[in-house]
């Protein structure tokens, strides 16, 4: 028995909201990050799911995910740069505490 | 009903061969890490010119063993400022990917864990893992010096890993598959990989040093800078998990990755008689690699910390990416012949061992020149 | 009696690793303990993709987030102090009952909708790497060029935002 398509997708959408929910509630820039990343990995689901289920001979849906973690690796090596340089002119982590742009 | 081997049900037969193979490699990582305990202390000892353990057993055949022992018996040491939970779970991260890599590895023949067609990909996947078990170690001792150890472990692992996976690609590039069982078939007789990609080998072999800890490039636990580095606040059985077992079951898995891709695996004369003479052949050729390895860990001493950095970033990784151009362009030119291959990477080698001390000089010419420099500077 | 059981058992045991770990990292205080479960959340996320039968895609999920992403977010955690989260009388923050409930209201019609999606055709079976290599390279090759025009564009700016300017700092500290 395979287990059927619904229930990748839900895990997915279980995880989207999860990380969805944490970018929301938790302050620290590091956090935020890990969230984003959940956010990434949850849709890499869907993409891999329905590309094994719908593309029979082709997975294209899975490139995408190849372009996903590109985009995910150069995001968290991007964020954690401009965390710990903002973190190097004032040693705070908590994003709302980050206001010196805000004119 | 279909029916397993030894006239077995195969929903009996599946986990029966499950904890049979989980066993033997447990078996095999064990005993490997006592023989290699005491094959290093007697090659060092020749080379150093002692003579290294004798005391217990013929020719201190023993002496691991009642190390081993010794390490079992000791006191569970745990200081109170330690992460206790990552503390505890930082041995079992690292040793965990190390056993799991036994799987694709091919003895034999027939004598494989699993014949995945991403078994390359596989290994360096698992590799990958044992950095997060070292940082996690080094942050849960609470200690500056583990914490320093984890720190640059984790920057040289991550570092070295590139010109490993670089240096893979030439051979699957060439071999057109990722199985190691295919890689070791495409190797059948004399012609093996080594001699036609000598240069992936030599970028692979000096990566995976760095990635299995060993000196030249063991900082993340150098002794006499780093007390132990991440390892300082482990004791007993616990750091010999982590040092004893899992150092050395690396060593086995990156010298039988050498040993597959490059030097024909289990093919040996007289394999296809006698099958399981290829366990031989894999045997002595992985014990080959490794005696190499302490052979180069007598000879060479520690590099600094920016060395080893600057090494792998504007040396090996520029390299390893010329290697696959170069073989890239050579096998789609050539479809038919390894030949210009081969004599493109043998180029590569005599250009690599004939520029490094060219290299270093004028790196000590503009060392110098700057030191002169900013003396003048600090004088006026 | 067979191995029908094997698959909906595991993907069970994946599905709580997702989704436990993934709601740890949020409600958990400690970051480290929140690095390490992302970290788990990844490996399960790459068992669901072998039991898909996209094992390429699982090993380089390994890869790139357990091997790479989850590495250098321990470093962040390491060179940056971390104390508690402060609460704060702005819209969401630390006020867990209200973001929790805004979320499930969108959250559970969501999972709801995704249980009645429905494949037209059985799992491919094989290996996935073939296809997935065709396509990369030869549809897809130009998206390729530029996701890797945009990771060294990513590796420059990291250096450039992370390294000190030693001589501009040696002369603050002298003034």
């Amino acid at each position: 028995m395979t287990v059927p398509l619904g229930a990748y997708i839900a895990v997915s959408a279980g995880l989207f909201f999860i990380g969805c929910a944490g970018v929301l509630v938790r302050r620290n820039a590091v956090v935020i990050l890990m969230c984003v990343e959940l956010m990434l990995n949850a849709a890499n689901l869907a993409l891999v799911a329905f590309s094994r289920r719908f593309g029979a001979v082709d997975q294209r849906g899975s490139v995408f995910v190849i372009f996903v973690f590109v985009i995910a690796a150069a995001e968290v090596a991007v964020g954690l740069a401009i965390v710990l340089s903002a973190y190097r002119n004032r040693p705070v982590i908590d994003v709302d505490e980050i206001h010196q742009m805000k004119g | 009903m279909p029916v397993g081997p030894l006239g077995l049900d195969p929903l009996f037969w599946a986990p029966l061969r499950l904890i049979i193979a989980v066993a033997l490699a447990l078996f095999l990582v064990l005993n490997g890490a006592l023989l290699q305990i005491y094959l290093e202390r007697k090659i060092q000892a020749i080379i150093q010119d002692r003579l290294g353990p004798y005391h217990v057993g013929p020719f201190g055949l023993l002496q691991t063993f009642a190390d081993a022992i010794k390490l079992i018996a000791k006191e569970d040491v745990r200081a109170r400022a330690t992460d206790p939970w990552f503390f505890l779970a930082a041995p079992a991260l690292v040793f965990c990917p190390m056993l799991a890599s036994w799987v694709v590895l091919p003895f034999a023949q027939d004598i494989v864990g699993v014949d995945l067609n991403i078994g390359l990909l596989y290994l360096t996947t698992l590799g990958s893992m044992t950095v997060l078990g070292i940082v996690i170690a080094g942050w849960a001792s609470n200690n500056k010096y583990a914490l320093v150890g984890g720190l640059r472990s984790a920057g040289q692992l991550i570092s070295y890993e590139i010109p490993q996976i670089l240096a893979l690609v030439s051979v699957a590039l060439v071999v057109g598959s990722l199985s190691m069982i295919d890689i070791t078939r495409s190797q059948a007789g004399p012609m093996v990989n080594v001699f036609v990609l000598p240069f992936s080998f030599l970028i692979y072999f000096i990566a995976a040093l760095a990635e299995t800890n060993r000196t030249p490039f063991d900082l993340p636990e150098a002794e006499s800078e780093l007390v132990a580095g991440w390892l300082t606040e482990y004791s007993g059985m616990r750091w010999g998990t982590m040092l004893a077992l899992s150092e050395y079951g690396n060593v086995t898995v990156v010298s039988s990755i050498v040993t597959t891709l490059w030097f024909g695996g289990w093919q040996g004369p007289g394999v296809d008689a006698i099958p399981l003479l290829g366990v031989l052949w894999f045997t002595l050729k992985v014990y080959g690699v490794i005696v190499v390895m302490m052979w180069i860990r007598a000879t060479l001493p520690r590099l600094r910390i920016d060395q080893l950095m600057t090494f792998c970033w504007l040396g090996l990784i520029p390299l390893a990416l010329l290697n696959i151009m170069v073989v890239a362009v050579l096998a789609l030119a050539f479809p038919d012949t390894k030949i210009p291959i081969a004599l493109a990477s043998w180029l590569l080698v005599i250009a690599f061992i004939a520029g490094v001390p060219f290299v270093q000089r004028r790196r000590l010419a503009l060392l110098r020149a700057r030191a002169s420099a900013s003396a003048v500077r600090a004088a006026s | 009696m067979s191995f029908d059981f094997v698959e909906p058992v595991v993907f069970a045991v994946l599905a709580f690793g997702v989704i436990g770990a993934g709601a740890a990292v949020v409600l958990l205080d400690r970051i480290t303990a929140s690095a390490l479960l992302m970290a788990l959340t990844f490996l399960c996320m790459a068992g669901m993709f072998v039991l898909l039968g996209a094992e390429t895609i699982a090993a380089f999920q390994v890869l790139i987030y357990v091997g790479a992403i989850t590495v250098l977010i321990l470093f962040g955690v390491q060179f940056t102090k971390q104390g508690g989260d402060r609460s704060y009388a702005l819209f969401f923050q630390k006020q867990y009952p209200l973001a929790a409930a805004l979320v499930a209201a969108v959250a559970i019609p969501v999972a709801l909708f995704a249980f009645s999606f429905t494949a037209p055709a059985p799992p491919p079976g094989g290996g996935d790497i073939r296809p997935l290599a065709t396509s990369v390279f030869t549809d897809y090759a130009f998206a390729f060029e530029v996701a890797s025009v945009l990771l060294l564009a990513a590796m420059v700016g990291a250096i450039v935002l992370t390294t000190r300017d030693e001589r501009a700092e040696a002369a603050r500290r002298r003034k």
